[in-house]
């Protein structure tokens, strides 16, 4: 089930009450575990195997990685392992594209192959709970971490509803301590729990959804060249779509948590105020990017295998970061243009006078990709957010890729966007051009004023009366927008 | 902050919400407005689950938005005792549903369909694309849809601010009615009183739009606007041929397995009519469906008990002319179509 239904308040509420029922701790673990079956069977309930598969596989393979002595038993048990749990994601994600491509490949080559094509549906959050279940093989391998000691903690772990089809992609040392204790929300961690459901709701259903999203879809559907507004404007409102559709939901995540008592890593940093591509990666789908860097830069070498390695490891990274989001050659494109771009940061990086600042000093505590933000990029200067606005310029070009649904699209989008098109149509009506372009100022203007801080922060500064009047007017807009519980556009991811 | 100021917060988020919806209702209810549910994806499903009723119990409508509002399924399921399943959608082609009636082999039961010929004998991608919506929504549709459609019955039915149309934050923006550049098409918005909506999916006009000829004059000036936009001409040849072939083969899938398939041309009156006789020949159209299928037909105008109705607005019949179509209907199809109903009693 979707957070924006009627099917999850009825939901949460039934959890809510459970939860906080004089029980004993292992049966609200389990209420919590049965809680999040339904939610995930809500959707389609077979592939609710794949999810206990997955759960059992990787808790007893986890067990045996700690526990293995032997080097080549531990990497068979590892490779085993990838093998379950990149299988699965390779048959339901990537099996059509893998067999559209081959076929290609081959009717290039000369043969005559044309198999019928493959009608797999794709589980919901498969990607999601798949990092959640490798990242924990992995540091078994290593022995980061302890193993989790009960079945369990570990498929609350896997599957806790707030985080199972969208992320956080949380880590097991973020989470499983946690379920070893008893938790209850207190009234500030209850109230601040409903301040950011209802910030991510809104960001869902009000801007993404209800604002946002025809404008986006009449864009980029559009099958002829644009006028060079409208190619703008469509671009903008998907970029603003995507936004606040994945931040709406990683913010419901992390206060549905709350109101359970349990805290999860926050996903977004307004990333439209990033000054550069690194400082973009921090910011944007932080628990994925520092998922890339943990389990596949820094493995592949990182930077300390010199500097061509380094822009290798980073492009690898980016094209694999790019499909993860999906299986099409356009989200190939869209990774490898990050990485262009992280390329090109380098370089610039490279003959300036700026210095990293230590990790510790950036402020979500959390870094991206490629590492920290240098000193100069934290104050608010005319000159960082001219830089910002640069970032957000080039960022806007590679959503083309994300969103089109081919490359001859991209192209004739991007044609309309930078050149004159004679005689492009004009779809846009004028209702749309001025929400898309109040929300995007806003957007811009909000994500640079909170850059070095957080909601909940600036929530406690405020005086109660004026929060309550500006959480009033999202719920209330909430309500009105009357948008039906469409999905969020990362379920397919 | 401290925690009695978050719960202050709350609370005032609490007494602003709950005063300004019941503010919000209060005002509605005042201006004599009604319940009205939201047509989309959630209630056609939900009536497109019903289909596999025992043929004896069931009657679906598939169709365009004549089919809704001339069809009165309150009286239909009083004289009939027959479960009346309302499929049909504002301004579409009813093939994609024929064609995924005939494609279910679990459907088997009676099916009624309207025929607007400016929608039936097209093949206009505009005219296709929501039944499709409708049908993948349908098919992909979740338990946990299912049970938000139960709930939202329940609070639709109650509040009259939950009217998506007309209500939601988009609609009352969209009324702002802002200029828009020269080119860009600017979809025109009927009146409220022109169509609201029943669980049962049925459109009608409310009393206001009845006797209010401004308002009919408006939807009137709709018509007209939509029909000056450039369109194909009507279907003809081997467009013609395949359209009639696509349809017989449907209702030959249907009729292979125990189903009846029969056709409706809903009233409709003034220069609507007149336009549809001149661009859509009787002969060429009607006659040659129901001869090519083999399947009965009722035209309206065959009927003088159902051929002098004065739709308000040229294309739909008001409430009370709806109710006296229906009974007709139900009387044609038992007298002179052999259809029967087995679950009519006495008091039918």
């Amino acid at each position: 089930m979707v957070f924006n239904s009627y099917t999850f308040i009825v939901f949460f509420i039934i959890i809510l009450i459970l939860h906080n029922l004089p029980l004993p701790w292992k049966t609200k673990k389990i209420n919590l575990l049965l809680g999040s079956y339904v939610f995930y069977a809500a959707w389609n309930p077979p592939f609710i195997l794949l999810l206990w598969l997955s759960t059992l596989v990787d808790f007893f393979v986890g067990r045996a990685l700690y526990t293995q002595e032997n080097k080549h038993k531990k990497k068979l048990l590892l490779v085993l392992s990838l093998i379950g749990n990149l299988g699965m994601l390779c048959f339901f994600k990537y099996g059509g594209f893998i067999l559209e491509n081959f076929v290609h490949l081959v009717n290039i080559l000369g043969m005559d192959y044309h198999p019928a094509k493959p009608n797999i549906i794709l589980p919901a959050g498969i990607s999601f709970y798949t990092f959640t279940t490798l990242c924990y093989t992995i540091d078994m391998y290593k022995r980061k971490s302890k193993p989790v000691k009960s079945i369990l903690d570990f498929s609350l772990f896997v599957t806790f509803f707030p985080h199972l089809v969208a992320g956080p992609i949380v880590r097991p040392p973020q989470l499983v301590p946690q379920f070893e204790t008893p938790r209850k929300a207190n009234q500030q961690q209850m109230m601040q729990g409903l301040l950011l459901v209802t910030l991510g709701l809104f960001m869902k259903v009000v801007l993404a959804d209800s604002m946002l999203s025809a404008s986006a879809t009449t864009v980029f559907h559009a099958t002829q060249s644009l006028s060079t507004l409208d190619a703008w404007m469509g671009v903008f409102a998907f970029s603003g779509q995507i936004f606040f559709d994945f931040a709406g939901y990683s913010t419901c995540a992390v206060g549905v948590a709350l109101c359970l008592g349990f805290v999860l890593p926050h996903n977004f940093l307004y990333p439209y105020a990033a000054i550069g591509f690194s400082d973009f990666w921090r910011r944007w789908h932080i628990t994925l990017s520092a998922w890339l860097r943990d389990y596949l830069y820094i493995p592949l070498g990182g930077n300390r295998k010199g500097k061509i390695r380094t822009y290798i490891n980073i492009m690898i990274t980016m094209l694999l970061g790019g499909l993860w989001h999906g299986a099409n050659w356009t989200f190939v494109v869209w990774g490898a243009l990050h990485g262009a771009y992280l390329w090109g940061e380098k370089i610039i990086q490279g003959y300036s006078k700026i210095t990293p600042v230590p990790i510790a000093s950036v402020p979500s505590g959390e870094i991206g990709v490629l590492g920290v933000i240098p000193k100069e990029f934290k104050a608010k200067t005319l000159r960082n957010f001219m830089l910002a606005m640069v970032t957000f310029f080039f960022i806007n070009v590679t959503w083309v890729f994300f969103r089109s649904p081919d490359f001859t699209s991209a192209w004739r989008l991007l044609t309309s966007m930078f050149s004159h098109v004679p005689k492009g149509a004009v779809l846009l009506s004028t209702l749309s051009i001025i929400k898309i372009t109040v929300i995007i100022i806003a957007l811009v203007i909000f994500h640079w004023m909170m850059r070095n801080t957080r909601v909940l922060i600036v929530a406690e500064k405020m005086p109660w009366w004026l929060l309550g009047l500006v959480w009033s007017v999202m719920l209330l807009m909430l309500i009105l927008s009357q948008e039906s519980s469409s999905s969020f556009i990362y379920f397919q991811f | 902050m401290q925690r009695s100021s978050l719960l202050k917060a709350g609370l005032l988020v609490l007494i602003v919400t709950v005063l300004s919806i019941t503010g919000w209702e209060i005002y509605l209810r005042t201006h004599s407005v009604g319940v009205s549910y939201d047509d989309g994806g959630s209630l056609w499903s939900d009536k497109r689950a019903q289909v596999y009723e025992p043929a004896d119990k069931a009657t679906v409508f598939i169709g365009s938005s004549r089919n809704k509002y001339d069809l009165d399924i309150a009286t239909w399921q009083a004289l009939t005792g027959d479960h009346a399943i309302q499929l049909a959608i504002e301004g579409a082609s009813p093939l994609p549903i024929l064609d995924d009636l005939a494609n279910d082999k679990n459907f088997k039961g009676k099916l009624v369909v309207d025929v607007t010929e400016g929608l039936f004998f097209s093949t206009a991608g505009d005219n296709l694309s929501e039944p499709n919506t409708r049908i993948d929504y349908y098919k992909k549709l979740t338990p946990a849809q299912r049970f938000s459609l139960g709930v939202d019955r329940v609070l639709e039915s109650q509040l009259v601010f939950l009217d998506k149309s007309n209500f939601s934050l988009n609609a009352m923006l969209d009324k702002l009615l802002i200029p828009n550049r020269p080119g860009v098409f600017t979809p025109r918005i009927f009146p409220m009183e022109f169509g609201r909506v029943t669980f049962e999916r049925q459109d009608f006009m409310t009393k206001r739009f009845v006797a209010d000829t401004n308002l009919q004059n408006e939807v009137k000036s709709i018509w007209y606007f939509y029909s000056q936009l450039p369109s194909d001409p009507p279907a003809s040849g081997s467009k013609l041929d395949s359209i009639i072939n696509s349809v017989k083969t449907d209702v030959d899938k249907i009729k292979t397995r125990g189903g009846q398939v029969l056709f409706v041309r809903t009233p409709s009156s003034g220069t609507y009519l007149q336009a549809e006789i001149k661009g859509f020949p009787r002969a060429q159209y009607w006659e040659r469906l129901l001869s090519t299928t083999n399947c009965p037909g009722i035209h309206f105008a065959d009927y003088p008990a159902i051929d002098h109705f004065q739709c308000p607005e040229f294309s739909h019949l008001k409430p009370a002319d709806a109710i006296v179509f229906t009974k007709n209907l139900v009387e044609i199809l038992q007298k002179e179509k052999g259809w029967s109903f087995p679950h009519q009693t006495a008091n039918n």
